[in-house]
């Protein structure tokens, strides 16, 4: 029942945070491909209360059927509570945010970085699979298509680690000395404290009832 | 290989937590320095997006885990980097859960620090061909020790997931498998080409680049360590 009610919160922030609900569910239903094996597992394997029903030798009971509601309910509420957290703020400011909470600045930096080059490397890959389609590859389930995905990877860490080091010296040469400057700041102001006391009073409520 | 939010026990996702935060800052705070971090990154960037390519099985498809080939690859910083892998597949493509970043960095990142270890005790022995049958092994053993782990931290949460374990194991041997070759033909492709990169732990820098491809200089009188002529013209601590 609280679930449902986190379920609830979780939905009226994405309406207040002013989210395309479309936008939400086309990210869920993607979501939900990984909940719901294990929930329908659970439906099967949790065995308490009445039998609801038997087919052969699969048994529903009503708590089987209550527990794996409650491990989709919680897990939906979770995933949509990122939405206002990434949908209302840019990424790279929310992530400098982490470094006002005391997260340490190497891992923050790490985040930065990976976070910008890993729309790179999604180009790099699919011109490599473009490439290797272009000269008569056809993926499948045989170690052909494997051995060339594992020299593909291969190639594109040869490239990065050059890149790597091309990025590196050009930012020492533009004065990086272990730090980044950036131009967007995150600045925290009363508004902010209060919203996130009021969330945070919410979330214990939901805990102790 | 990732658990969702909401199905483990808060003590099984805290002391997830609390154990990669430790593991994690003594990686990063021993065994990295700040000017090494844009390269670790970058690579990092890389392992991601490697891990999103998907190999058709029958009707569905996996994707890639590739932790046994951060583990070669990056040696103990692998464990950073599958942790900030997983923080942003949470948030970037909600995969995985909030709560259980902690304990999802343990099960991936735990197989690829032991699987590297393997791996540097196999490439030191000498069968022919043994960064691809030791790049193999490692790559299947880092899935195989994850599912393991991932079962673990099902059942420490309780009973009732008992019965949900053989599921996971079975749906994941395929990928045991498939990593194997995938890896073992990484590991034996880098060897070839590019040796730096299976640079045993260290995000390799020019100066070891250059080092690896430069032939000892020659002896210089009286068997004294030699010198290049332009070692001068590098601050003499090239060689």
């Amino acid at each position: 029942m609280m679930a449902m009610v986190g379920l609830a919160v979780a939905l009226f922030l994405v309406f207040i945070s002013r989210i395309p609900f479309g936008f939400v569910l086309k990210h869920l239903a993607r979501v939900s491909i990984f909940i719901f094996p294990l929930c329908v597992l659970i439906l099967f394997t949790y065995h308490q209360g009445d039998e609801i029903a038997r087919f052969y030798f699969l048994t529903v009971t009503s708590g089987g059927i209550e527990h794996a509601c409650l491990i989709a309910v919680r897990a939906l509420a979770a995933v949509i509570l990122i939405f206002p957290l990434i949908g209302t703020m840019r990424f790279d400011v929310a992530i400098k945010a982490l470094g006002k909470l005391k997260v340490p600045n190497k891992l923050v930096q790490m985040l930065i970085f990976t976070y910008r080059y890993i729309f790179v490397f999604i180009e790099e890959v699919q011109r490599m699979f473009r490439a290797l389609t272009s000269r008569g590859f056809t993926g499948g389930m045989n170690g052909r298509t494997l051995r060339a995905t594992g020299r593909l990877i291969g190639m594109l860490l040869v490239r990065t680690l050059e890149r790597a080091e091309r990025v590196y010296n050009a930012m020492v040469s533009r004065g990086y000395e272990g730090n980044l400057g950036t131009l967007v700041e995150f600045k925290i102001g009363g508004g902010d404290i209060l919203k996130a006391a009021i969330l945070i009073a919410i979330a214990i409520a939901l805990n102790v009832f | 290989m990732h658990i969702s939010d909401g199905v483990l026990s808060p003590q099984v996702w805290i002391s997830g937590y609390v154990i990669t935060v430790a593991l994690t800052a003594y990686v990063l705070a021993r065994k990295t320095d700040t000017s090494e971090l844009p390269k670790l990154s970058i690579i990092t960037a890389a392992l991601f997006v490697a891990s999103l390519i998907h190999i058709p099985i029958g009707p569905t498809s996996v994707h890639l885990v590739l932790t046994g080939l951060a583990g070669i690859t990056l040696g103990l910083l692998a464990f950073p980097a599958v942790l900030v892998a997983l923080i942003l597949q949470a948030l970037l493509f909600q995969h995985g859960g909030i709560t259980t970043i902690g304990i999802n960095t343990i099960n991936l990142g735990l197989p690829a620090l032991a699987v590297y270890g393997l791996f540097l005790l196999g490439t030191r022995t000498n069968i022919r061909g043994k960064h691809g049958i030791f790049g193999g092994l490692a790559g299947g053993m880092a899935v195989a020790l994850g599912i393991l782990l991932l079962s673990l931290s099902l059942l420490v949460t309780g009973e009732h997931l008992k019965d949900v374990i053989p599921f996971v194991v079975v749906a994941h041997l395929p990928l045991i498998a498939i990593e194997a070759i995938v890896v073992g033909a990484f590991a034996g492709f880098v060897r070839r080409v590019s040796p730096q990169v299976l640079k045993n732990g260290r995000v390799s820098s020019n100066r070891q680049i250059c080092r690896t491809y430069l032939p000892d200089p020659p002896l210089g009188p009286a068997g004294q360590a030699g010198r290049y002529p332009w070692s001068d013209l590098l601050g003499g601590a090239h060689h």
